[in-house]
């Protein structure tokens, strides 16, 4: 098992984390403040380039040199263990490093490039990045601290039928790297059952992607949806109530879009999204709507949360939208 | 003999009938291993399946009769020390419950036992008691308690005519010195845990392949019949999947071909379309891998019937007793998906526990994937790392029966050459000063021919086993050890024996070689290629042996040069970079020039190299001089 840290943490920024599910940084600073993880964010982190990378509008040069501006951020601060919320974050970062490390020819080319900017000072120099010991999904964070996160459950959500989608580019990219399986990827089951819960543990396509592909959805709608619907439809035979995730990309790939499939294939699936962080919040006792944000999700997290006959004051969405549109009009 | 599989069984017999004495240690109730399971083995050459039982059990009947075999069951190896050349050890029986000369085997023990337990012998696939015997032709012919799951109830001490049942028995604990051992303590099948996505263990119709060899086994389950296990039914379609743990290079899986899957898969292929011609046999292969004869076997099979497609699974799914096995296909490069009704996976050949726990009791060394290391894979077979133990069968890697049984008669001979015609051991080993020696144990563990051993709180050196590098003598401290016939005065006097009468302005050049240098430089002499008069040789075992006390010595007494010369493909070349590197460093702390010394590797038939790394060097130093 590779060593974790638990400290000189930068919580790297995901720009589908803040665009899309600002609730899970939220969740994962609720998560780090009460389980002793010394970390730091700093607003100078550019993006990965993920997103834009695999839409072929960066290269990989661009890739790997603001990787490199990045990774000195990390160092000149004190917190060299780069800790991610997005799984394309942590395989685009993890390769980035292999190149620093290994390719001088490439190397060479992004210190020029920083040179020419200016930027003189952050010369990458080999292994100022180790991406096997200073890269990591904030999911490792957790798992490392599995034993704090479970003295501090104050919400059961035992009742819940839950099964996991562990993100591709965690799991199949770097799998050397990978702690709790790979072939039987169990990362996130092992954190749920921290906070109380048992997943389902294996169904049929547990491994299968989300089928977002990047630019896929966009591109491939068709095929896209289908392997999503396909995933949706075993969940749904194994009566699954929530799904949690590990990838910001593969949350919005069901949560968004479960309700156009439903709409499409004329059925209900009525599975909840939450990435990891937001269930470990929440079992922690976090606010939904402060801490969770679940009020940027498609598929309203309100039903789960009545069930659940918490304090917090619950908002109707439904309601709050007709309410917005009757004010429209 | 330590595994009474067919590798052990062959090799105790090879002994016997040279006249070794020769004991047989099994930890299961039985011997024969794996083989007594397998059922049928095939036969490339006729074509044809043939009965393993019937093969197997004369050789086990051989084996029982023959004055120089004791065999001992239910025992396991708890101790080993070496003692120049013989190795001491204890073995430890497990008390069996029943008194083996009185037990008749009638069986009416088993019928009054109230425990019922899976039997391993069927894979787990029918039930036995916890009084039992594992088949009927099992040797030796008596029942066995199991003490795992006996309840100690007595029911079976009532029933028992003979008498023979003693539930107050006792292990016992045998010391035994021997000459030799053998390691024959055979494999593992993968763990299909590791591999949820072929849903084993979930739905009763993906089995092992041994498995399906029970299941097709006439003393099996269903009498021989191919029966799916979850409704009895004949299969309509069997689908095999390939390489299963094998082959595979990502995290747990085994990166190695495990070698016989194929033949296995094909084996079985065939007897299902002998006698269920209408049930369809698909096998996803990824690579067909049977040479030699072997392929005449698979070319049956495909006459047969027998389909074949490219791909490995990766993932088995069920829906209402059916199942769907995902592949792509990837000579047509499309995804496929197979529906069938019982599907067997082709496992792995994993070291198993016995190997690698009699290999840590033994002090052998383990391949990166935990099979007993052979000391040279190509021109040392079965022979371990410690002189006198040897290894056959499936401890040492994947194979099939025939090349066990070929490998286990390796091994005899290996020990007969051993026990039967002696050892000649070269003078050049170390010795120790036990006065000095501080056992520190740096030299043990510097030592990879693993001569070196404290016994009785004394350091002593397996005569055997050194090859007299001198490795341990760079890591004792202590001045203690000595190489015999190459002490340091012995190397110094030759040192200044060489550089005798050195005249004002000529240059010499000490060339330190080991035996593959040696005769090297004999064949730069025989073929008359001109060296340089500056260099004079010395041999030594290895460059190991070669100290900064040496060198400077050398430089002190009027060389111009060293040059060193080795084999680099011995167990200790590794430290010899290292040593080279050192060397250099004493030269400089010392004003000599480190350039005065160079190390070369050394082949046989490549001394014209060495001639011209002679003239080079030599070239080199008259450049120093000017």
């Amino acid at each position: 098992m590779k060593f974790i840290p638990d400290k000189d943490i930068l919580l790297f920024k995901s720009c589908l984390v803040n665009v899309e599910y600002p609730g899970i940084e939220s969740s994962t600073s609720y998560i780090f403040d009460r389980i002793d993880v010394e970390y730091y964010v700093d607003e100078r982190q550019s993006c990965c380039t993920g997103l834009g990378h695999y839409y072929d509008l960066f290269d990989q040069l661009s890739t790997t040199a603001l990787a490199a501006r990045n990774f000195q951020i990390a160092a000149e601060t004190g917190h060299k263990n780069i800790a991610v919320m997005c799984a394309t974050c942590y395989a685009i970062l993890k390769k980035s490093a292999n190149i620093l490390n290994q390719n001088e020819e490439a190397r060479n080319k992004v210190n020029k490039i920083l040179d020419d900017s200016n930027l003189e000072k952050m010369e990458y120099n080999t292994y100022d990045m180790d991406p096997v010991k200073n890269i990591f999904h904030v999911a490792e964070i957790f798992f490392n601290k599995r034993d704090k996160i479970s003295s501090l459950v104050k919400v059961d959500l035992s009742g819940f039928r839950v099964a996991t989608h562990h993100a591709c580019h965690y799991c199949k990219v770097h799998y050397n790297d990978t702690i709790e399986g790979v072939r039987d990827p169990n990362l996130i089951d092992s954190l749920a059952a921290a906070v109380g819960v048992e997943t389902i543990g294996w169904y049929d396509h547990k491994r299968v992607t989300c089928g977002a592909g990047f630019r896929q959805r966009f591109t491939n709608k068709e095929v896209s949806l289908a392997v999503t619907a396909e995933k949706l439809h075993v969940l749904k035979e194994n009566e699954v109530e929530i799904l949690l995730h590990m990838c910001p990309n593969c949350q919005m790939q069901f949560d968004r879009y479960q309700p156009y499939i439903e709409n499409k294939l004329e059925t209900e699936f009525n599975i909840f999204h939450l990435n990891i962080s937001q269930f470990i919040a929440l079992a922690l006792g976090a606010d939904p709507y402060k801490v969770l944000g679940i009020q940027t999700h498609t598929v309203p997290i309100e039903p789960l949360l009545k069930r659940l006959k918490l304090p917090f004051n619950i908002v109707d969405q439904k309601e709050n939208a007709k309410a917005e549109k009757s004010l429209k009009n | 003999m330590i595994g009474g599989g067919i590798s052990g069984i062959s090799a105790s017999l090879s002994l016997a009938r040279q006249g070794i004495k020769t004991c047989l240690i099994e930890e299961q109730p039985t011997i024969g291993g794996a083989m007594v399971k397998v059922g049928k083995l095939f036969s490339p050459e006729k074509l044809v399946e043939e009965c393993a039982m019937c093969l197997l059990n004369p050789l086990v009947n051989e084996a029982v009769e023959h004055q120089n075999i004791g065999i001992l069951t239910n025992t396991t190896l708890k101790s080993a020390e070496r003692r120049s050349g013989n190795f001491n050890l204890l073995i430890e029986s497990k008390p069996r419950m029943v008194i083996e000369d009185r037990c008749i085997s009638c069986g009416s023990c088993a019928e009054v036992c109230p425990v019922e337990v899976k039997d391993s012998w069927n894979e787990g696939m029918t039930i036995r008691k916890a009084i039992y015997k594992p088949f009927a032709q099992a040797v030796p012919d008596v029942y066995t308690i199991d003490l795992e799951n006996c309840k100690k109830c007595g029911k079976c001490q009532d029933v028992c005519r003979m008498n023979a049942i003693d539930l107050e028995m006792e292990g016992e604990i045998i010391p035994m010195t021997v000459g030799s051992v053998v390691i024959a303590t055979g494999h593992k099948t993968f763990d299909m845990a590791k591999r949820p996505e072929y849903s084993y263990g979930r739905h009763e119709d993906i089995v092992t392949q041994m498995e399906l060899a029970r299941i097709m086994g006439v003393n099996g389950p269903t009498k021989g019949k191919l029966l799916k296990p979850s409704n009895n039914k004949v299969p309509e379609r069997v689908v095999m999947v390939q390489c299963v743990g094998s082959r595979d290079e990502k995290p747990g899986g085994r990166k190695y071909c495990s070698k016989v899957c194929c033949m296995v898969a094909i084996k079985h292929a065939n007897v299902i379309k002998q006698h269920y011609p209408d049930t369809d046999v698909i096998i996803c292969y990824n690579d067909m891998r049977t040479p030699g004869m072997y392929e005449k076997y698979f070319k049956y099979a495909q006459s047969n019937g027998v389909r074949l497609i490219r791909g490995r699974p990766g993932e088995i799914a069920e829906k209402n007793g059916i199942f769907t096995v995902r592949l792509e296909d990837t000579l047509s490069k499309e995804p496929l998906e197979i529906e069938t009704d019982l599907v067997v996976l082709s496992t792995a050949m994993e070291p198993s526990k016995g190997t690698i726990d009699v290999s840590g009791i033994l002090d052998v060394g383990l391949t990166e994937e935990l099979f007993v290391k052979e000391k040279h894979s190509k021109i040392k077979p079965v022979a371990t790392e410690v002189e006198g133990i040897f290894v056959c069968g499936t401890a040492q890697g994947p194979k099939d029966i025939t090349d066990s049984i070929v490998q286990a008669n390796a091994a005899a001979s290996k020990v007969s050459e051993l026990i039967n015609g002696g050892v000649e051991l070269e003078p050049f080993v170390a010795s120790i000063d036990p006065s000095k020696c501080k056992l520190c144990r740096k030299c043990i563990d510097v030592c990879k021919y693993k001569a070196a051993y404290i016994q009785d709180e004394v350091l002593t050196v397996d005569p055997i086993s050194c090859t007299g590098c001198g490795a341990c003598l760079w890591e004792c401290n202590n001045d203690a050890i000595e190489i015999m016939g190459q002490t340091d005065e012995q190397i110094m006097a030759m040192i200044t024996g060489m550089l005798k009468d050195k005249k004002p302005h000529e240059n010499r050049i000490i060339a330190f070689l080991d035996s593959v240098g040696y005769v090297s430089a004999d064949n730069i002499g025989i073929n008359k290629i001109d060296v340089p008069n500056s260099i004079r040789i010395i041999k030594i075992p290895s460059m190991n042996r070669i100290m900064p006390k040496h060198v400077l010595h050398a430089f002190k007494m009027g060389a111009d040069g060293i040059i060193m010369g080795e084999y680099p493909y011995n167990l200790m070349y590794s430290r010899t970079k290292e040593k080279i590197r050192g060397l250099k460093r004493e030269l400089l702390k010392n004003n000599i020039n480190p350039d005065r010394l160079v190390f070369y590797k050394v082949y046989i038939p490549y001394f014209r190299g060495l001639a011209s790394k002679f003239n080079e060097f030599d070239g080199k130093i008259k450049c120093l001089e000017n």
